[in-house]
């Protein structure tokens, strides 16, 4: 994970600056929700910012889980995959109405990753590992389960976004902004949460577990939560997807992309701010799609691979450390709490 | 409130605890000496949990050997570090609201200015804990924390080590303060005599890992044994 | 069904040799950094490459193409070292990504310069099979777990009598001491990443030769290799060996029992139940709870 000894950067923000993130959170999304039409004209390119906006929610799921749980996921794959298949499942197989079977895809997801919890246990690349090893399986099962997936055949015949008040979010504009609706809403209860005692907690865990334990902090359930969590948001955007989509398979609904997308995402837009996996998968996915894929048509993951190694080499906060870092001094506030990190 | 029936350490081959045993009443102040590396800090690890023991430690009535740390801090028992430990990147007043929150299940801020103010660190309330702090300052804030989780017995690892004597004897007479105020049991480790003749009604003394004196701060330290077990360590 | 079982062990003793090498390789680089270097599969195919391009370009046997192996694969592996030497903070877990970036890296170089398609040894001699009474195999097969056995006693014996191998057992037991006693450990460090990329290079070429390959086939390694030192436990050649046999038998029996779909997932739930019942390995790995 790249982590700085300046994770004070985050710590504790003064109100003003606070107020400051707050409106530029505010800035950034309204731009993203004024996106569509700059590109209005275009189904091509809404259809581009529709997945990137998946991905920014799979990204905002890697890094929460990062941030206040402490762990890295490298089968975030897993989680996203059994939310879709859950999700396409119940509305094709039980005829669930698809905005109810989108959460409930989410809740498996939940459910699934309580076989995760023995990993808990583990330290660092343990973790990540055993994480991967689960998205394998989840895949593999997906295969030879085909009475009810479908097999490698894949899913086909489930419904797609319905229209709600007249309001057709089947369309690309309607499933715009249904998605980047939910990216807002978690990225909420992500600063919410971030604020609360709990994520105060879970802050100082990183750094001193037991310092934090001997004044009464159950670790591993407020780890728990955050695996529980992480794994629902994933799945829920993991549903999202498969309902714009039309179409699952195995290879695809837990493809690696899945799990290596949401890091290169996270990691250069700074997983340890709520914004920057956000911006970092908008930015990235547009970049690997528009431009690698131009330049390189085989083989343009090259250029995220590289990417993602000199961020972790230059800026292991990633664009948001970068921004805090030199912003404060452009606003002149002084000594912010992430140079004092760096004193 | 305290008992200790016959509690062990071992860490690989050496015996850090062997055999201790005994109770300490409500309301007391203990004092717990013994030359360095006696094994008075790691008496204090396995009461709040953070080594295992063998033998048997209950609290209040309670079996809690085998309990997880976090939970013998929710069932009363509050301790500091020799070496302070802060929650890093946290501020010094959610360093408090994270052991009020969790260790006492409520969030009381009225409390928390209290505390502050009663430790000296309210002008420092949200300043960065880990980097912000004077060693002494982090010396009261491991009491500060401890004082937010609401505990009924106190464990305090040699926290006037380092003040000079007129500092030493109105920390003294803060504490004496503090065990009133929240009706407090405590258990201090200290070395210097003085302090422990001034604060404490009875000293326990550990050598090498084993109780070797228990009785008034006087009968203690007139002890032959405990006098040797200190000279015969001197300035270790 | 016995006989298909006993093949199966058998093959599963053979390709279980070359995964050795290659966990080896990452048991060293883990011993002597305490990094986990998520790219040391991409070596292995990066080797593997090696040898079909010598053997497509000139018509030599694979085998030649080890020299040209140990070069690339060796001065990938130095400059894979040199980036991880740069991460002061948090290095366990920064390596970890900026080691699964070089992977990403490798495999997409890989994957542009010799396209996606399976490659494979086109030379009949090391495809023949050979028989031992009534079990089979390639003859590839053959000259690689000799080929492994050797390297592996090599290996060992290097660690145990050479100065420089007692050095890196000194700097993966105790680095501090190590320091102590006059031990450069950048030093040891590099040597020790030389000595996996070498062990990576004979691994890719075995590899070429006795199986096929392709672009994705160094994640895949990366992640066996992985396995193998959970189940053996870091810092034991024997361990190593026989954690990298079980996981080839165990892939063996699968395919020869149930499907060759069911392949990976055998050993995937084989190294999540040693993971989590037995947290020392089978034969006794360091702590990795956290
Ligand atoms: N985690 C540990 N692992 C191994 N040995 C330990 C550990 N903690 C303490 N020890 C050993 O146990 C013995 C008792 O140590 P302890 O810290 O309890 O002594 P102490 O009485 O608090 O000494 P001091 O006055 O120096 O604080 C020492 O020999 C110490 O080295
Ligand atoms: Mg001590």
């Amino acid at each position: 994970m790249p982590v700085t000894s300046n994770a004070s950067a985050q710590a504790a923000p003064a109100a003003a600056s606070q107020r400051g993130r707050g409106a530029l959170i505010g800035a950034g999304l309204l731009a993203l929700a004024l996106l569509p039409l700059v590109a209005g004209a275009s189904p091509y390119m809404l259809g581009l910012l529709i997945s990137a906006l998946i991905l920014a929610g799979l990204a905002l799921s890697w890094a929460l889980l990062g941030n206040l749980g402490g762990m890295v996921s490298f089968g975030h794959a897993a989680f996203f995959g059994v939310g879709a298949y859950g999700s396409a499942l119940l509305a094709g197989k039980l005829g669930v109405p698809v905005l109810l079977a989108i959460p409930l895809g989410g809740l498996i997801a939940t459910v699934f990753s309580l076989a995760m919890l023995p990993a808990l246990r583990l330290s660092g690349p343990y973790f990540a590992l055993a994480i991967l090893a689960y998205a394998q399986i989840f895949r593999i099962l997906a295969t030879e389960l085909d009475w009810l997936t479908g097999g490698a055949a894949g899913l086909q015949r489930y419904p797609g976004l319905p229209t709600v008040l007249g309001f057709n979010l089947a369309d690309r504009a309607g499933s715009y902004v249904l998605v980047l609706a939910c990216v807002v809403v978690f990225a909420l209860v992500y600063m919410a949460l971030r604020r609360s005692h709990v994520g105060t907690a879970l802050r100082a865990i990183a750094d001193s577990e037991d310092a934090t334990r001997v004044v009464g902090v159950n670790a591993t359930v407020l780890k728990t939560w955050m695996l529980l969590l992480s794994a629902f948001i994933a799945g829920v955007f993991g549903a999202l997807n498969a309902h714009i989509i039309g179409f699952l398979e195995p290879d695809y609904a837990f493809s690696g992309i899945w799990s290596v997308m949401p890091i290169i995402a996270a990691v250069f837009g700074g997983y340890r701010s709520v914004l920057g996996p956000i911006f970092g998968a908008v930015v990235i996915y547009l970049f690997d799609q528009v431009i690698a894929k131009s330049l390189i048509p085989v083989g343009h993951q090259i250029l995220l691979g590289i990417v993602l190694a000199i961020m972790v080499l230059l800026a292991p906060n990633g664009l948001s450390g970068l921004v805090a870092r030199f912003l404060p001094r452009l606003a002149g506030r002084g000594l912010s709490n992430a140079e004092k990190g760096h004193a | 409130m305290l008992e200790l029936d016959a509690v062990t350490v071992r860490f690989g081959g050496l015996t850090a605890l062997s055999g201790i045993s005994f109770r300490i009443a409500q309301g007391e102040i203990l004092g717990l000496v013994g030359p360095n590396g006696a094994g008075k800090t790691t008496l204090f690890n396995s009461i709040s949990g953070l080594v295992k023991a063998r033998g048997r430690i209950s609290f209040n009535g309670r079996e809690v050997t085998s309990l997880p740390l976090h939970k013998r801090a929710r069932a009363g028992i509050g301790r500091t570090f020799q070496i302070p430990q802060p929650m890093h990147h946290l501020t010094v007043r959610e360093n408090l609201a994270v052991a009020q929150v969790f260790g006492a299940g409520r969030y009381d801020e009225k409390r928390i200015d209290e505390i502050l103010a009663v430790m000296e660190l309210s002008h420092k309330a949200d300043a960065d804990a880990a980097t912000a702090l004077a060693l002494q300052e982090l010396k009261r804030l491991e009491i500060a924390k401890a004082l937010a989780t609401e505990p009924k017995l106190l464990l305090l690892d040699e926290v006037l080590a380092g003040l000079e004597s007129n500092a030493k004897r109105s920390f003294m007479l803060k504490l004496k303060e503090l065990h009133a105020l929240f009706g407090l049991t405590i258990v201090i480790v200290e070395h210097d005599i003085e302090t422990i003749s001034g604060l404490c009604t009875r000293a326990v003394v550990l050598n090498f890992g084993q109780l070797i004196a228990d009785g008034t701060p006087a009968e203690v330290f007139n002890n032959p044994a405990v006098v040797e077990s200190y000279t015969g360590t001197a300035h270790a | 069904m016995t006989e298909l079982i006993l093949q199966a062990l058998f093959s599963g003793v053979l390709i279980g040799s070359v995964y050795a090498l290659v966990a080896l390789g990452l048991a060293l680089a883990f011993g002597a950094m305490r990094i986990i270097n998520l790219a040391h599969g991409e070596l292995v195919l990066l080797a593997a490459y090696m040898a079909y391009l010598v053997e497509s370009r000139t018509g030599l046997d694979p085998y030649f193409a080890i020299p040209l192996a140990l070069v690339v694969v060796a001065a990938a592996s130095f400059v894979l070292f040199l980036l991880v030497d740069r991460i002061k903070d948090h290095r366990e877990l920064n390596s970890l990504i900026l080691t699964f970036a070089i992977g990403i890296i490798l495999t997409n170089a890989i994957l542009l310069v010799f396209a996606s398609d399976v490659r494979t040894t086109a030379s009949p001699f090391l495809q023949d099979a050979v028989s031992l009474g009534d079990l089979f195999a390639m003859r590839s097969e053959i000259i690689a777990f000799v080929l492994s056995l050797v390297l592996m006693g090599a290996l060992w014996w290097w660690l145990k009598s050479s100065w420089y191998g007692r050095a890196v057992r000194a700097v993966s037991s105790n680095r501090g001491a190590a320091k102590l006693m006059g031990i450069n450990p950048t030093r040891i460090e590099t040597v020790s990443f030389l000595v996996a990329g070498a062990l990576a290079s004979f691994a890719g070429v075995a590899l070429y030769t006795m199986s096929v390959v392709q672009p994705a086939t160094g994640h895949a390694l990366t992640v066996k290799a992985f396995i193998i030192t959970v189940l053996a436990g870091v810092g034991s050649i024997p361990g190593v060996f026989l954690g990298a046999v079980l996981l080839g038998v165990t892939e063996a029996l699968t395919v020869t029992l149930a499907s060759s779909a069911l392949q990976e997932l055998a050993g995937m739930v084989l190294f999540l139940l040693v993971l989590f019942l037995m947290p020392n390995g089978l034969f006794g790995a360091r702590a990795r709870r956290g």
